[in-house]
């Protein structure tokens, strides 16, 4: 459910850009999600698009790249993919806060996003064809 | 009817830059300045319904309210019995009602430090609400996060559901006393916590008989 709040705050800074640039469709919107949030793809693209209803932003395309979780562990040198734990009951790979080296706790570096990236515009302000 | 039909080098990229989850952290640092100021050091607690999370909060209030100031933000807002009996032991309580039951924010816990004398408490206990992961994305400007969970959650619960444990230091097992009972093994499910996070503390509790209040008490008191 927190998909709903994310969607409003996307859908309000979209507006707000619309509204600054009425010659503007915004057509499709990038955002890249980490690995580490614990977005749903699906719920965000199902509440945006029923928030952009009848809205400018009706019609638009959500398009959400992952961005692939980096850990780095204090205790060693290790930097890079987290390990991956298998045991899980969980439908997609659980990741874990353990070295794949030294079995310590790594901090993660990279993972936690979640932001707008960039917009596809049509400039409306040239000449439309009848 | 006009159609619109783009040239290509009418439709364009371009970059905007802008997180979705800022506008919260702004607020939760906010917050933790606040916070800080005071001397005061707020713990998140969240969890399943049913784990014991206002259990858990009434008892440390007990043990800790005659050397230290507490004050408790409950925001599982469905009824106001659990605020009324934390109220009840004399500390201030502020019940925060979320606008869509999922989770509380750094806005909400934020007008909820306005209402009562920060300087007077050393500890905010929030109850967070909701499932186990909305809280996840959205920090509170509290120093930790303790997730609590319960033996009658089953053996499994760990592993299906890890997410929650990562963004937490703090993981206390309650209702031990029913372990035997449920058939589950507190060991295995500390072992499980300790796959998922090494560094994490966790502390079997019973708040119907008392075991391990103590020691979430004095981990919290070393925070
Ligand atoms: N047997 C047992 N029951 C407990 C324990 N802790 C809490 N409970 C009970 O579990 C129920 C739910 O507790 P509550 O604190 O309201 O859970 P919350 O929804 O997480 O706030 C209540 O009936 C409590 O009395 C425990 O350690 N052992
Ligand atoms: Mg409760
Ligand atoms: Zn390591």
């Amino acid at each position: 459910m927190h998909e709903l709040s994310i969607a409003s705050g996307l859908v309000e800074k979209l507006l707000e850009f619309s509204a600054h640039n009425p010659e503007r469709t915004i057509l499709e919107v990038r955002l890249e999600i980490g690995e580490l949030s614990h977005i749903d793809s699906e719920q965000l693209r199902f509440c945006y698009e029923s928030i952009a209803k009848e809205t400018p932003l009706e019609g638009s395309i959500l398009t959400i790249a992952r961005v692939p979780a980096i850990v780095s562990c204090p205790h060693c040198t290790y930097r890079g993919r987290p390990d991956y734990w298998d045991e899980a009951l969980a439908i997609a790979p659980v990741m874990t806060m353990r070295c794949p080296h030294c079995g310590k706790a790594v901090e993660a570096e990279q993972g936690h996003e979640c932001a707008i990236k960039s917009v596809r515009l049509l400039d409306t302000h040239t000449a439309p064809s009848v | 009817m006009i159609k619109l039909e783009a040239q290509p080098d009418e439709i364009y990229d371009i970059e905007l830059e802008h997180s979705l989850l800022e506008a919260n952290e702004k607020l939760a640092r906010q917050n933790r300045a606040l916070l800080d100021e005071h001397g005061t050091t707020a713990i998140d607690f969240m969890g399943a319904i049913g784990s014991g999370k206002t259990t858990l909060i009434t008892k440390l209030v007990e043990k800790l309210k005659n050397q230290c100031g507490v004050a408790v933000f409950n925001g599982d807002a469905t009824t106001s019995e659990d605020a009324d009996q934390i109220e009840k032991l004399g500390v201030p309580v502020v019940q925060i009602a979320t606008i869509n039951g999922c989770h509380l924010d750094a806005n909400l816990v934020g007008k909820g430090l306005r209402k009562i004398d920060i300087s007077k408490a050393k500890f905010i206990f929030i109850e967070n609400i909701g499932n186990l992961i909305c809280p996840a994305e959205f920090p509170l400007g509290s120093k930790a996060r303790v997730v609590v969970v319960s033996v009658t959650e089953g053996p499994w619960m760990v592993r299906k559901h890890p997410h929650m444990f990562l963004g937490a230091q703090i993981v206390v097992i309650n209702k031990i006393d029913l372990a035997d009972a449920m058939g589950v093994s507190v060991e295995a499910l500390i072992n499980d916590v300790h796959t998922l996070k090494p560094d994490i503390t966790v502390i079997p509790t019973s708040c119907k008989n008392g075991t391990g209040v103590d020691a979430v008490a004095q981990t919290l008191l070393a925070i």
